[in-house]
């Protein structure tokens, strides 16, 4: 982890930050009922997202969950223009006609969230075969959900990445629930994915996914196997989520302070904050400053958005087809 | 004389030629070469019916034979094409759509509209259908309708050789996602063939037979019933148009609109089922947009709203044959 | 009422191992199967209660299911079950509270499944009561690999005193570590310092970054760190010695050796020097930053400012030796 320097490491923390902004800023603003709607969000898992999608760049592809926001930030979709799409609004990623669960950038390699839970990962078997015909030297990376994990899409594109050899990772992000059902019943043998990469021949890996170290490390390695050729891995973050499967979710599935402890003793951002500064690597000065960055990129993209107009009428009828 | 060649000469043709002239089209599908890692023969299939036998000798590694795992490689069909290369993917029969159409109808054909116009995702599916095969209810049905329903989708359905390669390498050229349905009865069809490539655009019917009296669409193998049909009928004196409009999306709504205009009477013979189906799309675009040029009430021909039986002497009452077409047309036009 | 503890963990070999390596993976439902064998063991011996942690990993389910699941129409051959009565966090602290209570309920013996960082955390906590251990995954040195219906065989025979417990148990050695003089849970096998500044995933398996390495022991057949020690200088397990490694990666003297660190990895390290560490000599590590690796686990990361002490302890947990009980146990016509 030798690249990990200080400008890596605030990079890192930027990234992290700006996804826990955003996305609580989302919770409040949609309570306001201004947001059309469903929006998932990823406020919790920051350090998965960020750990996996440092190592990447433009010839890379990722798909996401309908939890997308963190997935988008980073790989490096533009924050404002994401915003203005969970508003619905023309200037959005998408021109405001996919929403929260659909934002992507293919330029950026964003395939997209997902509305479909398991829609990626067939998707990333096919970007990354192209990546792998075509020699980009690009690989492709399908998150997926501890639900995500029981698709049946999940266990054919972990058959044909292993046979065809392609240069792809699937991340699980197991964050305990699928909806509002435990995925230590639903995922047999108690929620563990990972186990099963061992039935595909392929190397299964589980990290903790609130710290980032260990997930850049672990994601880091995979990578580089895959853009050599050595194939595909499955890589097991375990994390929590702070809100509920979808906004409106009361969550009472959950145990009363469950959250509540998480956020005392676990949070990805606080567990950062503490290593870098007792490492001298950062001051509390430096972090503090990309704080207010981020609140300021925020704000803007929340007063921007509400005050972006929305499509036109025709845009109704447009880019169904390249042409017709 | 022209070159005469049957419809699945007419498909390996269309391929061959397009990944002679792109290195991106990649073939996908299980057995399309057949014999993957068996100790016989490579390219021991090419289909189980070898349309696509000899590809693999030729293109090697672009012809790719999949485990049974639609979603899967139809997935990866679709996520390759958003990322450079032009797959056609063979699911093998539409029947099979169950098991992989998430991944046609709620992605690839949303991307483009979901993601603002950013997204292209050139990727054609080749699926056989129809009854006829004894292939029973499973592997017997014609279930495009299912995929006109869906906006971002096109829908190819050839009647004939030439139809058929000049609509497959269109599809290949196209830049959207297509599905492109085979009649299994129609691979030994004979027909005229050019050797050079062609295109056919998308929503150009093909005027099969010109006439006054009555209008006759047909789509697929109906197309040779209602040829039949117009023949037998022409010695009463009644004279048909046949139109085959050679993709149900996008639709040539203006040709079958203008012969409507023209004839007054409409019939229209399809094998996908009387619910929801072709013929009672179009039975609708006429009726609303043509009422006032109708004389009589429209008629469709279309098999019972039944799942294919396997009996032979079941199946063949099941399919719209030409005396029905026959019968349905002499309900609204009177002969000699 | 005859008692006897299993301690297994679900979150071995699963680490980065799998991916750099080619460590094996031991799926959680083997583990399941690995103690199916060792109740059947215990139960033909005689013990009537087995104590066990209701783990979120996999294992108290997998058992639960295997009892609810089974046949009708063969009896359970398994002693009593009992889940231990405790809070689980998912945390290394689990281990440490699920042993003190099998010692308080008078377990006489506690069958272990894991890798050596969990026999370490057993070890800690297990006082004087003896330890079968089983190697679930390839990179371990501590327990071996040895079969669960046996071994389950062999702790019943010492649990219900078929055989004398000095006869056949080992007193283990052991690696005690104090930072700025507050101990820490000491190591069985090895102690190494990296250069590394993140213990990251974890796993130790970059060359480059080894400087020390301190070794209880040193098996001639062992994989891992220990092996860069076995490979120079072989220590028993039953030897008053360990050893001390110095390692310096760029210099161009000392002995090179090619040492199979991981599964399937097998790297030239550069031994600058290798001396026999004795029993209750305090050591103090030289470099001045880096993290700390304990039984193939990186877990600490100290600087210039931390005082960092190792010595060699004779006081280690009690272990079985399945192969001896097991002889004693035959006839002999």
């Amino acid at each position: 982890m030798l690249d990990l320097n200080r400008e890596r490491l605030l990079q890192a923390y930027e990234t992290m930050k700006t996804i826990r902004e955003f996305e609580e800023r989302v919770h409040i603003e949609f309570a306001t009922g201004e947001i059309p709607g469903f929006v998932h969000l990823y406020a919790g898992e920051e350090a998965s997202g960020t750990g996996v999608c440092m190592h990447l760049d433009d010839r890379d592809s990722i798909a996401s969950t309908h939890r997308g926001h963190g997935h988008c930030i980073a790989k490096g979709v533009e924050v404002k223009g994401m915003m203005a799409e969970i508003y619905g609004k023309d200037t959005g990623t998408c021109r405001g006609k996919g929403g929260s669960m659909h934002i992507a950038d293919l330029d950026k390699g964003m395939m997209g969230a997902n509305g479909i839970v398991g829609g990626g990962p067939p998707l990333i078997c096919g970007a990354a075969l192209a990546k792998k015909t075509l020699k980009t030297g690009g690989i492709a990376i399908a998150f997926v959900g501890d639900g995500g994990s029981n698709q049946g899409t999940t266990f054919e594109s972990l058959n044909l990445a292993t046979i065809w050899n392609l240069p792809c990772i699937f991340v699980v992000e197991n964050n305990g629930y699928a909806e509002s059902t435990s995925s230590k019943w639903s995922v047999s043998l108690s929620g563990n994915a990972t186990d099963r990469a061992a039935g595909f021949g392929m190397p299964g890996v589980e990290v903790d996914g609130h710290d980032f170290f260990a997930v850049y490390e672990a994601a880091g390695e995979a990578i580089e196997r895959a853009r050599n050729g050595g194939g595909p891995t499955l890589l097991e973050c375990k994390l929590n989520r702070y809100y509920g499967h979808f906004e409106g979710d009361a969550q009472t599935y959950r145990p009363q302070d469950e959250v509540k402890n998480i956020r005392e003793t676990k949070d990805c951002l606080e567990l950062f904050r503490k290593k870098v500064t007792s490492d001298g690597i950062a001051d509390v000065s430096d972090l503090n400053a990309i704080d207010q960055k981020v609140m300021k990129l925020i704000e803007e993209s929340v007063v921007e958005a509400k005050a972006a107009p929305n499509p036109a009428e025709q845009e109704l009828l447009t880019d169904v087809y390249v042409s017709y | 004389m022209a070159r005469r060649a049957t419809f699945q000469k007419a498909i390996n043709e269309a391929l061959e030629q397009e990944m002679e002239r792109d290195s991106s089209v990649i073939i996908m599908g299980e057995d399309v070469a057949g014999g993957t890692y068996t100790e016989g023969d490579s390219d021991a299939w090419g289909g189980p019916l070898g349309v696509t036998q000899g590809l693999y000798t030729k293109f090697g590694d672009r012809v790719m034979d999949t485990p049974i795992s639609e979603s899967a490689f139809i997935g990866a069909a679709i996520g390759a094409a958003t990322c450079g290369l032009r797959p056609v993917a063979e699911l093998m029969f539409i029947d099979f759509m169950g098991v992989c159409f998430d991944q046609i109808f709620n992605q690839a054909a949303k991307f483009r509209y979901m993601f603002g116009g950013k997204a292209e995702t050139p990727v054609v599916i080749r699926t056989m259908i129809g009854a006829g095969f004894r292939a029973a209810a499973q592997h017997s049905q014609g279930l495009y309708p299912i995929f006109t329903h869906i906006p971002g989708l096109k829908v190819a359905v050839p009647s004939n050789p030439y139809d058929a390669k000049g609509l497959l390498i269109q599809s290949i050229r196209d830049n959207d996602p297509v599905i492109f349905c085979e009649h299994k009865m129609l691979y030994d069809m004979e027909g005229d063939l050019p050797e050079e490539p062609f295109s056919i655009p998308f929503g150009e019917a093909n005027f099969i037979r010109e006439g006054d009296d009555v209008t006759i669409v047909a789509i697929g193998r109906m197309v040779q019933m209602a040829s039949e049909a117009g023949d037998a009928l022409a010695q009463d004196g009644i004279q048909c148009e046949i139109v085959d409009p050679r993709t149900t999306s996008p639709l040539d709504e203006d040709s079958i609109l203008e012969s409507v205009e023209k004839t007054g009477r409409l019939v229209i013979v399809d094998e996908s089922g009387p619910r929801c189906g072709m013929a009672a799309d179009i039975a609708s675009l006429v009726a609303t947009q043509a009422f006032d040029d109708l004389k009589a009430p429209i008629q469709t021909v279309t098999p019972p709203h039944t799942p294919v039986p396997f009996n032979d002497f079941l199946e063949d009452l099941y399919i719209p044959d030409t005396e029905r077409v026959v019968k349905a047309v002499r309900n609204i036009v009177k002969g000699n | 009422m005859i008692s006897v503890g299993i301690l297994a963990n679900p979150a071995s070999a699963r680490d980065v191992r799998r991916l750099i390596a080619h460590a094996s993976t031991v799926t959680v439902a083997e583990r399941c199967s690995m103690i199916q064998r060792a109740l059947i063991g215990l139960a033909r011996m005689g013990v009537d209660r087995v104590l066990i942690m209701r783990d979120h990993g996999g294992i108290a389910q997998g058992l639960e299911l295997a009892q609810k699941n089974r046949r009708k129409d063969q009896p359970l051959q398994w002693p009593k079950l009992e889940y231990l009565e405790m809070e689980v966090g998912g945390e290394a602290t689990d281990t440490l509270n699920a042993v003190t209570m099998m010692c308080e309920q008078e377990c006489r013996v506690i069958i272990v499944l894991g890798g050596d960082g969990t026999h370490r955390l057993v070890a800690h906590a297990c006082g004087e009561i003896p330890l079968a251990c089983i190697s679930t995954g390839t990179n371990n040195v501590f327990p071996k690999f040895i079969e669960s219906t046996v071994a389950g065989m062999a702790a019943g025979a010492l649990a219900v005193k078929k055989v004398q417990q000095e006869l056949v148990c080992l007193r283990n050695k052991r690696l005690m570590l104090e930072i700025n003089g507050k101990a820490q849970i000491p190591a069985l096998v090895d102690i190494c310092v990296t250069s590394e500044d993140w213990i990251g995933t974890r796993a130790v398996w970059r060359p480059k970054d080894l400087r020390e390495l301190y070794l209880s022991f040193a098996e001639p057949g062992a994989i891992g760190l220990s092996s860069i020690g076995s490979l120079v200088l072989p220590r028993a397990r039953e030897l008053d010695e360990g050893l001390e490694i110095m390692m310096e990666p760029s210099s161009t003297n000392g002995i090179k050796v090619e040492a199979p660190i991981a599964p399937g990895l097998i790297t030239e390290i550069n031994v600058d020097s290798c001396r026999p560490l004795r029993l209750g000599e305090p050591k103090s590590i030289r470099i001045p930053k880096g993290t700390l690796a304990l039984d193939g686990e990186k877990e600490i990361e100290f600087n210039a400012e931390d005082q960092v002490k190792i010595t060699l302890d004779p006081l280690g947990p009690w272990s079985i030796n399945v192969d001896k009980i097991m002889g004693m146990l035959a006839k002999n016509i």
